[in-house]
């Protein structure tokens, strides 16, 4: 959830004005989306992408229905301003996402932007696509020397424990 | 005996013949022969007909869950909610509230300390419902001596009486705030009104009644699609000009906008089935 003051005490409001407006602020955010879609990993202000974030899940959630329902069709039709990728979106994203439910997107903060107007930015991505991991993956280094010297202590610590027990 | 076929009856004529004290077994009646031989037969009324339609199950009765129990998308305690659908059954248990709709026609007694007998009937359509809980609202409009009067009910008020449904129907619309705009016919409804049968089964039947309006000014702009309100003769009152300058406020991304969504289906599920049990306890 958002931290602010202004989310806090929300009155109803669930959205944030975007834009010049409810059309413009819902046009912005196709446009988005159908970059998301496009290329799976985005990088936008941090506001537009959480915004983005739940339209994107729940697009998901709409193909998870199949082609064939209708409701899930106009959305698809609606919210994917390129329609090339309608198929893509039935046929690769709802496949992927088939056991999961919920949780499709990853957002993950990066620095502001330097060049223009030093706005918050965000990366907003599909799990699982065939880009390199956002956050490092932990390395296994079991068999170095202190993990096994620290290995070996925690064994005899564990010995000592029991051999006290049995006294 | 006269439904039997031709050689039984012959049959059966060939022993009264043999036995003539029996004359009287040509009677419908054997059994009550028997038994009073002697003076003159005492009348048994019929056991009256027990009608049993099979036709007619339990999963044929029409679903009908009342739309206050369905809480409002918002962030209250849903604890607030289930207390309050607690009491609102605890009500419905001594109180009978019928289903009805928006285009309805009731009639409702309620307690009146100022009145003769201390009970107020009214007769209206019902305009609007309102309200979720407890707290949930309806308001009847009727034409009494050419003025119009709009009386907002309570539905768990402890002063509501009776609750009858004259006629059960719904109109197109689920919201009639313009009969108030409307010519007075459309909300003049006789007091004496006899209640209208109604199937349970089914589904509602809807009036697809258009109404004629007054000129201008209304209450509401009532041609915007906001209202989407399909009841109101629009072609009578406003010229097509008018009706496509209306359309600068339509708002066709709507639909679309995922975050407006409110699904209580599976909701409303619960609740009925949370209702039904707690009402046959």
């Amino acid at each position: 959830m958002r931290l602010t003051l202004r989310a806090l005490i929300s009155h109803g409001r669930v959205a944030r004005r975007i834009g010049l407006g409810p059309e413009s602020r819902i046009n912005m955010l196709r446009n988005i989306l159908t970059g998301l879609v496009r290329h799976e990993r985005i990088e936008t202000t941090r506001a537009r992408a959480d915004e983005v974030r739940f339209y994107a899940e729940k697009l998901i959630d709409y193909a998870k229905k199949g082609d064939t329902n209708e409701k899930s069709m106009k959305m698809a039709d609606f919210w994917l301003t390129e329609k090339d990728l309608i198929p893509k979106l039935f046929q690769v994203l709802a496949v992927r996402f088939e056991n999961q439910t919920g949780g499709y997107t990853r957002m993950a903060r990066i620095p502001n932007r330097e060049n223009l107007d030093r706005a918050s930015m965000a990366v907003l991505e599909y799990k699982g696509n065939p880009f390199p991991p956002l956050f490092p993956v932990k390395r296994v280094s079991e068999l170095n020397l202190l993990n096994q010297l620290l290995k070996a202590y925690r064994e005899e610590k564990a010995q000592m424990v029991s051999e006290k027990k049995d006294l | 005996m006269a439904a039997c076929t031709g050689r039984t009856t012959m049959g059966l004529l060939r022993i009264f013949r043999n036995y003539p004290q029996y004359e009287r077994l040509l009677s419908t009646s054997l059994l009550r022969h028997n038994v009073t031989s002697d003076g003159p037969p005492k009348f048994t009324p019929p056991s009256k007909p027990v009608i049993i339609d099979k036709t007619q199950k339990e999963a044929s009765l029409r679903r009908f869950l009342s739309p206050e129990f369905i809480p409002p998308r918002q962030r209250t305690n849903p604890v607030k909610f289930s207390i309050e659908r607690k009491d609102m059954i605890q009500r419905r248990k001594v109180l009978n509230i019928p289903e009805f709709y928006a285009g309805s026609i009731l009639a409702v007694t309620m307690t009146d300390p100022h009145v003769n007998g201390n009970l107020n009937r009214f007769v209206g359509i019902c305009i609007q419902r309102s309200g979720k809980g407890l707290g949930a609202t309806f308001i009847l409009r009727n034409v009494v001596d050419g003025q119009g009067v709009e009386i907002c009910y309570e539905l768990y008020s402890p002063r509501m009486r009776k609750i009858e449904v004259l006629k059960l129907e719904k109109r197109l619309d689920d919201n009639l705030m313009y009969l108030r705009d409307a010519l007075p016919e459309y909300s003049t409804f006789d007091f004496d009104m006899q209640p209208v049968h109604y199937e349970i089964t089914g589904d509602v039947p809807v009036n697809l009644l258009k109404v004629k309006m007054r000129p201008k000014p209304w209450s509401k702009r009532w041609e915007r699609p906001k209202f989407n309100i399909k009841g109101i003769r629009f072609d009578l009152c406003l010229t097509p000009e008018m009706m496509e300058h209306a359309q600068k406020w339509s708002e066709p991304w709507r639909p679309y906008d995922m975050l407006k969504e409110y699904d209580t289906s599976s909701l409303e599920e619960q609740i009925f089935k949370e209702v039904q049990e707690n009402l046959k306890k």
